[in-house]
């Protein structure tokens, strides 16, 4: 593996998946339309029944599915490099967690309403909590099973502070439930383009450590030889994770699994060198997003599964299968 | 977690020290018990504690009565606060009693079984096995005295699938609690497919549920979960005996004579029990099983989790959450499970930072 020609094979193979995803995510649903009509519909957008559900609601669920999936991944990729971790994910580590709280907090506490008021509040909650992670778990050297309890832990409880803040209001619960299980549904363009500069600055900043978590992977000390600067190597790939993060609760809710299953995923695929890592994640993630997403829509008409849910019940077993093989899990 | 071979040594040596001539024993006839003179202090003073929380929550409340009237109340009855006391709030008290003694007592033998101080029943699938049974029963019309037996079934299936799934590297190992992790997620997820698509107003009593809370709750489920108390009283004597040998690893068990996974299986299922009883009858209590065991620890000076300590130190800690939820913003009743949760995650948090310098965790 490893060699040029193959990984940029799968790079192809990735984008053709994507552009699949992004098709199906536009013309399945409650109501199926043909690929042709969306197409039309996207071209001149008449104002037809087609066109309507094509550009008024499919669209911006898309492109937040495209955005959220990226997010995730790359927070994954840049977790597992930072913690060492095969079990990092935003949700596991409770990161997701921090942010959602973040974000409740700005409903009920400060009566804010908008999406961008959300994204500050679920970046800082994102960064606390993985604050408080990351100086609770260390660099390394801490089991995989202590990591992922402690997240699990995190999540519980933030999780219930957050539902007895709302069992006192009935209104505020019934908007927040939809939220809380990480969805894509009624998204609008705004939303989208509201999140889009965190994603891509968080983008930037895991492209541009990417080359620094390959040293990193080699212990601090062989990274310092090599000339990398380790502390801002972590800075970068912690802002990032947050970043990330912060930015995909705060518009589609706590979707897990995602941030684990696409970074193991593309180094099966593509070996440990994290720039070609990061290029496949940030094609998959958006893939595997989507994908969970139209599964939501099709499987119980007329109603709608959540993607976070379904990320949720393809991801657990994902999990019990890397648990049981990975042998870095034994401690 | 220490490693298996440092761990053993330590508990070798303290077992051997606990018999040495000199140190006070109990005898009465073939059995024995050494007994842990920090360990009778503390369990004596937590009973004290304990029968101070009960006194406040009968004391406290829309009308506050005297600790004295409450006594007399309760005992000798037939006084004004007869109906308050002992209708009201006595049974609500004596579950949250119960139900906390059940989870620290359920949560000291998961933590004993599987050698980590952070395996608690919401992480081995016992709450969420049992929150998905109720959530469909509180969504779909069942009658509500069908709640707390499906929750019960619900939560011993959860952890009889996390047990099949784990068991294969054996009970200690770290894979059987990350399989724990990983059904929990996945039976979490399937509640949320429940609650989102139920009827905003099931779906907010669901969540209560969840939390956990003993709002209108009274005698029937503290008999409940009192008797399950009650029924694994003899296996939670023997408990007492065979956690010494489960605390080594398995080797030095072995080399004891002891059965080491049998043991485990029996105590697992044990604490299971009495976890699962718990959260059918209150719903989903967080981290009581989980810091209650830690904290009794913590104050007896032990390696292991004392089983009655533990379940002293649930009991208080389910009664003051209670307590304090029913009046921090009375009228209005915060669920105990809030509570709880406000406690534990911090404790975890400081439970986490003090293992890792020590090197423990």
């Amino acid at each position: 593996m490893g060699s040029r020609a193959r990984r940029m094979s799968v790079i192809l193979v990735a984008l053709a998946l994507l552009a699949l995803a992004v098709l199906a995510s536009l013309a399945l649903g409650s109501k199926p339309i043909p690929v042709g009509d969306v197409l039309s519909a996207l071209r001149d957008g008449d104002g037809g029944e087609h066109a309507t559900i094509v550009r008024g609601m499919r669209v911006p669920r898309t492109l937040v599915g495209l955005e959220v999936g990226a997010a995730l991944a790359l927070a994954g990729v840049a977790m597992q490099a930072l913690t060492r971790n095969p079990l990092a994910d935003p949700r596991i580590l409770g990161v997701s967690a921090g942010a959602a709280a973040g974000v409740v907090t700005a409903i009920a506490v400060f009566g804010i309403t908008t999406l961008t008021g959300y994204v500050w509040f679920g970046l800082v909650g994102a960064a606390v909590a993985g604050v408080l992670v990351y100086a609770v778990t260390g660099r390394a050297g801490v089991s995989p099973v202590n990591v992922a309890l402690a997240g699990a832990a995190v999540d519980a409880s933030l999780g219930a502070l957050i539902y007895g803040l709302l069992a006192v209001d009935a209104r505020t619960f019934d908007e927040y439930r939809f939220w809380a299980v990480g969805a894509l549904a009624g998204r609008t363009p705004d939303m989208a383009a509201q999140v889009l500069p965190f994603v891509m600055a968080g983008l930037l900043l895991a492209v541009v450590a990417a080359r620094g978590l390959d040293a990193l992977a080699l212990g601090d000390d062989v990274a310092r030889g090599l000339g990398f600067r380790v502390g801002r190597v972590r800075l970068a790939a912690a802002g990032a994770a947050v970043l990330l993060t912060g930015a995909a609760v705060a518009v589609a809710g706590p979707i897990a699994f995602v941030g684990l299953a696409v970074p193991h995923l593309a180094r099966g695929l593509v070996g440990a060198d994290h720039r070609w890592v990061v290029a496949v994640s940030v094609l998959l993630g958006p893939a595997l997003v989507l994908a969970a997403d139209v599964v939501g829509r099709v499987i119980t008409p007329p109603g709608e599964v959540p993607t976070g849910v379904v990320t949720a019940l393809v991801g657990a077993p994902l999990l019990v299968v890397l648990v049981h093989r990975a042998r870095a899990v034994s401690a | 977690m220490t490693a298996p071979g440092g761990s053993a040594c330590r508990e070798a040596g303290r077992d051997l020290r606990a018999g040495l001539p000199g140190r006070p024993a109990l005898r009465i006839g073939e059995a024995s018990a050494l007994v842990h003179r920090r360990g009778v202090a503390v369990t004596v003073a937590l009973a004290a504690v304990l029968a101070a929380a009960v006194v406040a929550s009968l004391s406290l409340g829309e009308v506050t009565v005297g600790p004295v009237q409450v006594l007399r109340a309760v005992f000798l009855g037939g006084t004004p606060e007869d109906l308050l006391v002992n209708e009201l709030r006595l049974p609500r008290t004596a579950l949250a009693a119960a139900a906390g003694a059940a989870f620290g007592l359920g949560g000291a033998l998961i933590q004993s079984v599987s050698r980590n101080p952070l395996a608690s029943p919401d992480v081995i699938g016992v709450t969420q096995g049992a929150g998905l049974a109720a959530t469909y029963a509180l969504t779909t019309g069942v009658a509500a005295a069908a709640v707390a037996p499906a929750a019960l079934a619900g939560g011993l299936a959860a952890a009889a699938l996390v047990f099949a799934i784990g068991a294969r590297h054996g009970l200690a190992a770290h894979r059987f609690v990350l399989s724990g992790v990983a059904v929990a997620f996945a039976l979490r997820a399937l509640i949320e497919i429940i609650i989102v698509s139920a009827d905003p107003i099931d779906g907010q009593r669901a969540q209560i549920w969840l939390i956990g809370s003993l709002n209108g709750r009274g005698w029937t489920e503290a008999a409940a979960v009192a008797g399950t108390l009650l029924l694994t009283g003899p296996a939670l004597l023997w408990a007492a005996r065979a956690l010494h040998t489960t605390a080594l690893d398995d080797d030095t068990a072995r080399g004891l004579g002891a059965r080491p996974v049998a043991r485990r299986l029996g105590l697992g299922v044990t604490g299971v029990l009495l976890a699962a009883a718990a959260t059918a009858q209150v719903g989903a209590v967080d981290f009581v099983a989980l810091v209650a065991p830690q904290v009794a620890r913590r104050l007896a000076g032990t390696d292991r989790p004392p089983l009655l300590g533990a379940a002293l130190v649930g009991a208080v800690l389910v009664v003051l959450a209670d307590l304090v939820g029913r009046r921090l913003l009375a009228p209005t009743q915060l669920p105990a499970g809030v509570l709880t949760a406000a406690i534990g995650g911090p404790y975890l948090v400081f439970l986490l930072v003090r293992g890792r310098r020590r090197g423990s965790v």
